[in-house]
């Protein structure tokens, strides 16, 4: 069973449309969400919550479908846009009194756990925490209710580099527990490090759904020094770009190795493949 | 309900609402519009959906696991809540008013039954045309004051003139308790009524217009 299985959804707006975004998330795997700025990550995850209005398609959370069973459901998911940003002038202990009320399964127990292992001071208030430790308070809320689901929306974005590292253990350690995460972001390089597998949207439209390995795979990034080549290697090349010595251009590995130009050429990563796509969109 | 009823008065409540509770004795000042008493409460209601905006208090609210129209339900809740305890808060001062040794109120109406008849059917008003239009966009705030408080300050003006220029108000509500008891009770009980069906015909509608709301 999918924990979480989506079909077809649309959402039209004036200026944006998602366009029969289709997935499903496996259990105890973290699924990186890619797309740059506006490619419709937080629409697609906001109409998967109903929480923007979608004009068609199904949701089904644990096999149910979220219309019909939307309460019940949500006492297993969590989602996190970001840090805890609400309420930043109350005091932890008073957000999460009124917090566990709603859940039926509420695990004080492993709240205080939580609380103790990230060094969470509940006298203190939202704003007095840094955005690392904002992130980590909205994780403790939701896997005290014990949430099977994570939904995370640029959980990461606005922190250095030692505590991005340190979520990502936390996200890592909680998938070794059986905890399922669909983890959005623009930083790709978080996704090298931690997910399983890969969901790429451009332009309200999902582009790949891949296990990260076979995606990464999928592509060889190569340099030329003095000029883009020609014929039937400059037609398969995507996104050629100016780079510090010359060009740089993804190309699928099966075309590289056709072609034979895997000699001019690496592997690529994440990062390398998101910004040559977005350019060949640009054209 | 009760958990969201919680919610409301630990998280979402600006701490000014309890405070305008005071401001009921207002009721004491010899000669002063009564109705702008009232209003207060509308004030605090505008304070506390303002910083529910700031705060993240619908998003907040609607990833917890209960029903958009329950949400909607439990802030009705809470803004009768705080109108019942300004009424409630308001009728000492009211009964401390009628017995200072000075005459009646001379910029209008009386602190007296009729009073708080006129004074339910104002709110009533005010949670109809403030709800009606924070629901179909919680964002806009501001705007749903702006229209609620020209709504109530038209009624007050409507309502303070009647006192001085309308027979039947100036010379039988507009005077002291319990001069007229039968006439100003059944204003009170008109009042209520009037108020009570605003509200309730505000609350049908936000729930279906918060149900709609794209966030």
């Amino acid at each position: 069973m999918d924990i979480l299985e989506v079909r077809n959804l649309c959402k039209r707006y004036p200026a944006f449309e998602l366009k029969n975004v289709s997935f499903s998330l496996e259990e105890g795997k973290i699924t990186g969400f890619i797309g740059r700025n506006g490619a419709g990550k937080t629409t697609t995850l906001k109409s998967i919550f109903n929480f923007v209005h979608p004009d068609g398609g199904e949701i089904r959370f644990f096999g149910k479908s979220f219309s019909e069973n939307e309460l019940d459901i949500k006492q297993k998911v969590g989602f996190l846009s970001g840090g805890v940003d609400y309420y930043p002038k109350k005091m932890l202990k008073t957000i999460t009194s009124i917090t566990k009320s709603f859940y039926r399964e509420w695990d004080e127990k492993a709240y205080e756990e939580y609380m103790k292992m990230w060094d969470l001071d509940e006298e203190k208030t939202p704003s007095q925490l840094s955005a690392g430790m904002r992130v980590k308070y909205a994780l403790a809320l939701a896997l005290s209710h014990r949430a099977k689901l994570l939904i995370l929306d640029e959980p990461t974005s606005g922190l250095d580099p030692v505590s991005r590292d340190e979520l990502l253990d936390v996200l890592m350690e909680l998938c070794g527990r059986g905890v399922t995460v669909l983890f959005s972001t623009h930083i790709t390089s978080d996704l090298d490090k931690c997910a399983d597998n890969i969901l790429y949207i451009k332009g309200g439209r999902i582009l790949a759904e891949s296990d990260i390995r076979s995606f990464v795979s999928g592509y060889q990034v190569l340099e030329f020094h003095d000029a883009l080549p020609a014929g039937a290697l400059g037609q398969k090349l995507i996104g050629c770009r100016r780079s510090k010595n010359g060009y740089t251009a993804l190309i699928r590995a099966e075309d590289a190795r056709r072609m034979n130009a895997g000699a001019a050429g690496g592997d690529a990563d994440l990062e390398t493949i998101m910004i040559h796509i977005e350019k060949e969109g640009e054209k | 309900m009760k958990p969201l009823m919680k919610k409301e008065l630990l998280l979402s409540m600006h701490p000014t609402a309890p405070l305008f509770l005071l401001l009921s004795s207002m009721l004491l000042i010899p000669n002063y519009p009564y109705y702008i008493v009232f209003f207060y409460t509308g004030l605090a209601v505008f304070f506390t959906c303002l910083s529910g905006r700031e705060n993240h208090d619908v998003f907040y609210t609607l990833m917890l696991p209960v029903a958009k129209k329950d949400i909607v339900k439990a802030r009705y809740a809470f803004v009768i809540l705080l109108e019942a305890a300004q009424m409630i808060a308001a009728v000492p001062f009211a009964v401390i008013r009628q017995h200072m040794p000075l005459p009646g109120n001379q910029v209008g109406m009386d602190a007296n039954i009729a009073l708080f008849g006129f004074a339910f059917a104002m709110l009533g008003l005010f949670n109809s045309v403030f709800f009606s239009i924070y629901y179909r966009d919680v964002n806009e705030v501001g705007k749903a004051f702006v229209w609620s408080s020209t709504a109530v300050f038209l009624f007050i003006t409507a309502a303070e003139a009647c006192a001085h220029i309308v027979p039947f108000v100036r010379d039988r509500l507009d005077t002291a308790d319990p001069r007229y008891l039968s006439e100003k009770l059944a204003v009170l009980g008109i009042g209520f009524v009037i108020g009570a069906a605003l509200t309730w015909l505000a609350f049908r509608k936000s729930v279906r217009s918060f149900e709609r709301l794209d966030l």
